[in-house]
């Protein structure tokens, strides 16, 4: 096994021990998508904007992905920090430590992902599964971006995770159909968000949806990454 | 080497090794200042300012200072842990460090440590099981070999910081207060086995507390006002 397979191996567990965060994988997506989703309609219609029910349900997996990688990504870097640095400058370096750990957050995202998609397809069907499963994990790796970036500068665990669910809040409910005042053209999750919305009501989507999808995914993980080298790295002496 | 400036009647560092080419640290001039809080609060605090030592291989070197003189920021500049205003560094050799905090992941196990860190050092697997065996055996904690670090004491957790550095033979050892949570008897091990390896050839600089390790130790630089002194 390599030392960069062993490494990312060893972040994943490091995750997974801990029983209320398997828990909560679980737990959350089910929470929003069984009760949320529910309401989110209504609360739309409160906001001006037009959520229909099936749209509802599937877009509640998406934020249910996002907000749990966003707490995952923040605490990859926020939780280890010295730990990664002394492994780094042991002779592993920031930058395989820094693949290492986007590469178990990838993992994660993709396991947090699995079980967000599955909670609304086994409950009511989603009428675009595929896309649907594509969009749900957008959500995640873009989330993944954003926690690892405020785990890189802030320090307290309870200001970043706070932080983290700022963003989210702000993004969940400034998203497409969710007000009328357009506000969510600026947020990161906006494509992502038209192409759940759409997968859930059984519509395609154009593909300016698919390439900004694909834009701010990979703008993201390159912020994660950037953050997790910012983290780990040493200065030469 | 650089001379004191701010008081030139103290010896700051030694002129050179006894054995020409096995210094394995020399640091010059060392300056370091952070800055803290927000405007109009800001405030910058000069912990370094011109400090200057020298470790030789097979010499235990102190270095000795009150709470907030610079010591651990020294090391972790050393280290490549944090960036310098200025001076010079100059390092040989494998390095070996253990940090005053013990940084470790408390999910993983003592055994996945080692793994983690014969990989970082370039370790083979049986380089890395003789060395884990004889460190486990030195610091008597193989029966905790399997346990995750939430799960240790103090002093264990301890044990597994000081063997991470130890285990890939550093030719220079830096230790910031590697004893904290040492029973007596593991203390005195401690001391048996730096002075093992400092007949062995190593290099040691570490940071102390105690009057009656003075003995112990080749030099002693005390941190003060942001430079070392020979004390």
């Amino acid at each position: 096994m390599t030392a960069l397979a062993a490494t990312s191996g060893s972040f994943v567990r490091e995750q997974l021990r801990a029983p209320l965060t398997l828990a909560l994988l679980v737990a959350v997506p089910a929470f929003f998508v069984l009760i949320f989703a529910g309401v989110l309609g209504t609360f739309a219609e409160a906001l001006g904007g037009t959520l229909a029910d099936r749209s509802a349900t599937a877009i509640s997996a998406g934020w249910a992905a996002a907000f749990l990688s966003g707490a995952l990504g923040f605490f990859q870097v926020s939780s280890s920090r010295g730990a990664d640095r002394r492994l780094a400058s042991a002779g592993l370096g920031a930058f395989r430590v820094a693949v290492a750990r986007i590469s178990a957050s990838l993992l994660l995202a993709a396991t947090v992902s699995a079980v967000a998609f599955a909670t609304p397809w086994l409950r009511s069907g989603i009428g675009h599964p595929l896309h649907a499963a594509v969009a749900i994990f957008a959500f995640a790796a873009i989330y993944i971006g954003i926690g690892a970036v405020v785990g890189a500068f802030v320090t307290g665990a309870l200001e970043g995770s706070l932080l983290v669910m700022l963003f989210w809040s702000l993004d969940a409910f400034s998203g497409p159909q969710m007000t009328s005042s357009g506000g969510g053209a600026l947020t990161p999750t906006r494509d992502a968000a038209n192409l759940l919305i759409a997968a859930g009501a059984g519509q395609g989507s154009p593909e300016v949806d698919w390439l900004g999808v694909l834009a701010v995914t990979v703008v993201a993980l390159a912020a994660a990454l950037a953050a997790f080298w910012c983290t780990a790295r040493t200065r030469s002496a | 080497m650089v001379a004191d400036a701010a008081a030139p009647s103290a010896p700051t560092v030694v002129e050179d090794c006894l054995t020409p080419g096995h210094c394995v640290l020399r640091v010059e001039a060392l300056e370091k200042g952070f800055r803290r809080g927000l405007p109009p609060r800001r405030r910058q605090i000069d912990v370094l300012s011109g400090a200057s030592l020298m470790v030789c291989s097979g010499e235990l070197v102190g270095l000795v200072g009150e709470n907030g003189s610079g010591k651990s920021t020294l090391m972790e500049i050393v280290v490549g842990l944090l960036g310098r205003d200025g001076g010079e560094v100059d390092r040989r050799g494998r390095l070996g460090y253990c940090p005053q905090v013990p940084m470790l992941w408390d999910k993983l196990t003592v055994d996945e440590h080692f793994r983690l860190f014969a990989r970082a050092y370039g370790l083979d697997d049986d380089a890395r099981e003789r060395s884990v065996a004889d460190l486990l055996v030195e610091l008597r904690f193989e029966r905790y070999r399997r346990y995750r670090v939430e799960e240790l004491s103090g002093g264990t957790r301890q044990k597994l910081n000081l063997a991470l550095a130890l285990m890939h033979e550093p030719q220079l050892l830096l230790l910031d207060e590697p004893y904290s949570g040492f029973d007596w008897e593991t203390y005195l091990r401690f001391w048996e086995m730096a002075e093992r390896r400092r007949a062995g050839g190593m290099g040691i600089l570490i940071v102390s507390h105690f009057l009656s390790e003075r003995d112990r130790l080749d030099r002693v630089y005390e941190l003060k006002d942001g430079k070392a002194v020979l004390a």
